[in-house]
């Protein structure tokens, strides 16, 4: 029952999801709590909340809860909430140089403006499962480090795109798009050609795979958009949301998130490239997803030089929303029978064209030549 | 299997219990949301047909599954009005009853199974067999909204394609499925044309349903929301699936089928289960016909009845007369030119007219000392009249083809004019008309044959389709005499009828060459620019297409230029000539005579080539 038709459709669904209910909210284990979520997979709600396209943790951690752990179909829950809500304000726009960060590295020089500071990562950690049963290990009883004073410019190190512009290595792009207001994907869809504030609001908004999944077909596929890059910043950090006062007009910070932030440094070499300089691609997201922010960078720099001689600018704008691809995909578990019995149709009719003497045409083989 | 009708207050007193369990009726889309979507359907019904774009909310259900519709829905439903939600043409699917309760539990509107009772119906893929009134508004859920998907995938071409109404290439398509396949094989969906307008896909709806949308009493809506357009039909609207005006569009059809449930044979009926045999897919229709509350003499006039598909009809259809366009009225004020190019030049690099002096052939350089700029032509000027054919010569990288690539528009022009005399009486500069003129020029106005049969033709496509393609291009909509202008055409170029069915691929490079030739010639074009037709030919083959473009241009009133290194062919083909080096013109003059007595060294030298 159930399925295909059409009788008894609501009972099946409504014990479909009671059977979920059940299992999820009471399996026989522990209840797991939004603070549980958003300390012990701080990651996933990071993730979730970037391609959700909204920062708010508890939010991002209930649906993660509800989807049980599917990251995709959490971002589905907390975008179909917002769209129950109204837009009561913008953001004033925000300088990333005011990111406070909390991790910072420059792969492409040593000694940096600023510091280099690992922070919180499991870069250089040696992938090796550990399996605590219960409780972890108590915490070493040795007092937590005393945090290391740190001056204004440890905090907010300057970038080091602004020595590469000090040395005059790289092309100026600035004010050349006529980009100034910012695309707002979420209300005017964007499709190709579009302005570069578009693609790359796509891109913060894109499914972390999925771009990946792009970025790699650069490096190993057909295409080779992504050509030798060198990362200039990789920043995880906190900038703050500011907003108008509504009765005084002036900006009013109301609160602050965390975001993580690339530039990539390609080397051009172009015909029509100034081939004594660099460009540089920029990436940006909410909340900590180094992987997300490296390869939109990349892409960046990429659809710039290529995005419109190739298929990249639209594969860009539209084939990374995980909502729209997995949505899409997924629908092909809904009935098809009508427009399957339409398909049908026309092969019998073919076929009854062929009993008649008027059936399909069998092609000359391909490359039987003539004179 | 049995069918009832879905009880709407057993699905009330179910949503009451849930509704009670979550203690909150939650909205689902905020009151700006559906402001956005009324306001895009109100574009869509002011322009029927056209994909207006929206700002789609997420829903709570994925995109795919009617996220498009159900904004559409919620925009347009308000308290007076009854819902009715179908999918394949079933009230009680799964995914119609998700959608129902959501909108049933977020906005006070009643709910139906009786399309009689219904004010606002969502579907999926069908229409209700029931006839539609001016009280009904249909929203359909829409997952790929791009007729033009299967024949150009990037979406700024479709844009393009759309903007200026240039459908050819779905009537290639429609020609090459008839002659691969002796029907048209495109089966729900189906592709209409809107108001004498834009092309449109049908939801999917199947074939059936698509003649119910042509003058409908009812109001359309396409919801759209993973690509975020929403569409519309307006009631009495012209709507006709896309055919040819002699192949008969077709619904669906199955010998001696009839609903197993009711007996109707004049719906749409899908298969019956394992055992064979056929029900009705509108399950709502099916119940009323089993108990008599349906008007079935009144259904029966409506069900498209005329248009089973019938294999004698589809390929010996009548007649349609089509008009070969090109032959200009000849007024008293039309010069006596059909072209005429003045001070074209083009320079590729930084400068324009200041990256020019210090080069050209006495500076021995086509690069400019002042900017480095290659000046590929410069101050070029020539006229061709009807019937004249002109030459174009020099070694390569003189500068010829690009003037030709200026002429046609492939490259901009960085100065100088070009008038068509059939244009504007040759008062227009074609080169300041938009790309869309432009573009429209090159149907019937002037017509290229590249070096690479590649650049003209579509090698995937027969050669009779590559010939359709000019022709529907320039408005021909009947299918047999579409072929019979193709074989016509291929016969003069000398391609065996027998390979008119075959793709261009897999034809020799000789025969490429006159099958682009044909396709050049399909609307007798007053110009014609040929970008050296023969070089890339067997010295053989290529004499038999100079015997054939000798022909051509001798029995037609057409002007031609002939760019060429070789002046073996322009001497064959042209009557005067232009010398070209390094960008510049350095001689011209009578080909007989340039031929035979040339004045400047370096037309001696291409001469003394041409001996050898």
């Amino acid at each position: 029952m159930g399925y295909s038709g059409a009788r008894g459709g609501l009972a099946a669904i409504l014990a479909a999801e009671d059977l979920v209910r059940r299992k999820r909210d009471h399996a026989p284990a522990p209840w797991a709590s939004t603070e549980q979520i958003t300390e012990r997979f701080r990651l996933a709600v990071d993730r979730v909340m970037g391609e959700a396209g909204l920062y708010h943790e508890p939010t991002a951690a209930a649906a993660l809860r509800q989807a049980e752990g599917d990251p995709l179909e959490a971002a589905h829950l907390v975008r179909a909430q917002r769209s129950t809500l109204p837009r009561l304000a913008n953001s004033e726009p925000v300088d990333p140089d005011e990111l406070i960060v909390l991790r910072r590295i420059v792969p492409a020089f040593r000694e940096p403006d600023g510091p280099q500071l690992l922070g919180r990562t499991t870069d250089y950690t040696g992938r090796m499962l550990e399996r605590p049963d219960g409780q972890p290990a108590p915490p070493d009883a040795s007092p937590e480090p005393e945090p290391v004073e740190r001056t204004d410019e440890q905090r907010q190190p300057r970038r080091f795109l602004d020595l590469l512009r000090k040395l005059d290595l790289v092309v100026d792009h600035r004010g050349e798009n006529g980009d100034a207001e910012p695309h707002d994907i979420t209300r005017v869809p964007a499709r190709p050609p579009a302005a570069r504030s578009a693609v790359l609001a796509t891109m913060a908004r894109a499914e972390t795979g999925a771009l990946v999944g792009l970025w790699y077909r650069s490096i190993l596929g057909p295409d080779g958009d992504v050509h030798e890059v060198t990362l200039g910043e990789v920043r995880h950090g906190r900038l703050p949301l500011r907003i108008r006062h509504p009765h005084t007009g002036n900006p009013v910070t109301v609160g602050e998130f965390r975001v993580t932030e690339a530039e990539a440094i390609e080397d051009l070499d172009g015909a029509e490239e100034d081939r004594t300089k660099f460009d540089v691609g920029y990436g940006l997201c909410l909340g900590h997803n180094e992987r997300k922010v490296i390869a939109m960078a990349n892409l960046d720099i990429a659809n710039r030089r290529f995005g419109r001689q190739g298929p990249l600018e639209q594969l860009l704008l539209l084939t990374t929303d995980g909502l729209d691809s997995g949505g899409f995909l997924e629908h092909l578990k809904l009935p098809h029978y009508v427009t399957f019995r339409s398909m049908v149709e026309r092969k019998q009719a073919m076929r009854a064209a062929a009993d008649a003497g008027m059936g399909p045409r069998v092609a000359d083989p391909a490359g039987r030549d003539c004179r | 299997m049995t069918v009832t009708t879905t009880d709407a207050s057993a699905i009330r007193a179910l949503l009451a219990d849930v509704d009670e369990a979550r203690g909150v009726r939650q909205e689902i889309l905020d009151e700006g949301a559906k402001r956005e979507v009324r306001r895009a359907v109100l574009s869509a019904v002011c322009v029927p047909g056209y994909q207006v774009p929206f700002g789609s909310r997420e829903m709570p259900v994925a995109r795919g599954w009617g996220s498009g519709g159900l904004q559409v829905t919620l925009g347009v439903i308000g308290p007076a009005d009854t819902v009715k939600v179908i999918d394949q043409g079933d009230d009680a699917g799964v995914n119609a009853t998700n959608l129902r309760r959501m909108i049933g539990g977020t906005t006070d509107c009643a709910e139906t199974t009786d399309t009689r009772d219904a004010t606002v119906i969502q579907s999926r893929h069908r229409i209700p067999e029931e006839a539609l009134g001016e009280r009904h508004i249909m929203v359909y859920q829409v997952p790929v909204p791009e007729p033009l998907r299967g024949v150009e995938k990037s979406v700024v071409e479709c844009g393009r394609m759309h903007a200026e109404a240039d459908y050819s290439k779905m009537w290639v398509s429609l020609y090459e499925d008839i002659v691969r396949n002796g029907l048209i094989t495109a089966s729900s969906g189906y592709p209409v044309e809107v108001d004498g307008r834009y092309v449109m896909a049908t939801s999917p709806v199947p074939r059936w349903d698509v003649p119910r949308l042509h003058q409908a009493e009812h109001l359309n809506l396409y919801g759209a929301g993973r690509e975020k357009r929403i569409y519309a039909i307006p009631p009495h609207t012209d709507v006709h699936p896309l055919t040819f005006a002699d192949v008969p569009f077709e619904v669906e059809y199955a010998p001696d089928s009839y609903c197993k449930l009711c007996g109707s044979d004049d719906v749409f009926l899908v298969e019956g289960g394992p055992n064979g045999g056929y029900v009705c897919s509108d399950t709502e229709w099916c119940t009323r016909v089993r108990e008599g509350d349906a008007d079935i003499v009144a259904h029966r006039k409506r069900a498209p009845l005329g248009q089973l598909p019938d294999p004698r009809r589809r390929l010996v259809g009548t007649e349609v007369e089509e008009e070969v366009h090109g032959t200009v009225e000849r007024t008293a004020d039309t010069p006596e030119w059909a072209l005429r190019v003045s001070e074209v030049g083009k320079v590729h690099g930084s400068g324009g007219a200041a990256a020019v002096p210090g080069t050209g052939p006495e500076s021995g350089s086509a690069v400019s000392p002042s900017t480095g700029a290659i000046v590929a032509a410069w101050d070029v000027d020539f006229d061709v009249a009807p019937g004249e054919a002109l030459g174009l010569i020099g070694e390569s990288g003189s500068g010829k083809s690009t003037v030709l690539s200026c002429v046609v528009g492939d490259v901009p022009a960085t100065s100088g004019t070009v008038r068509l005399g059939a244009v504007d009486a040759g008062r227009t500069d074609v080169l300041a008309l938009p790309d869309e003129q432009r573009r429209k020029l090159r149907i019937d106005s002037m017509a290229v044959v590249y070096q690479d049969p590649a650049a003209g033709l579509n090698l995937d496509i027969t050669a009779g389709g590559n010939i359709a393609e000019r022709l529907t291009a320039a408005g021909w909509r009947g299918y047999h005499r579409i072929r019979r202008r193709a074989a016509e055409l291929l016969d003069r170029v000398e391609v065996p009828l027998s390979r008119m069915d075959d793709p261009v691929r897999t034809f020799s490079g000789g025969m490429r060459q006159r099958v682009q030739i044909a396709k050049a010639l399909a609307t007798e074009p007053a110009v014609l620019l040929l970008d050296e037709p023969t070089t890339g030919l067997d010295a053989s083959v290529a004499a038999g297409v100079i015997d054939l473009l000798r022909g051509l241009l001798a029995e037609r009133d057409i002007a031609a230029v002939v760019v060429s290194h070789d002046f073996a062919v322009i001497e064959a083909l042209t009557d005067r000539t232009l010398v070209m080096q390094l960008g510049r013109v350095v001689e011209r003059g009578l080909t007989d005579q340039l031929f035979h007595d040339p004045h400047h060294p370096y037309t001696q030298r291409l001469v003394a080539a041409a001996r050898r």
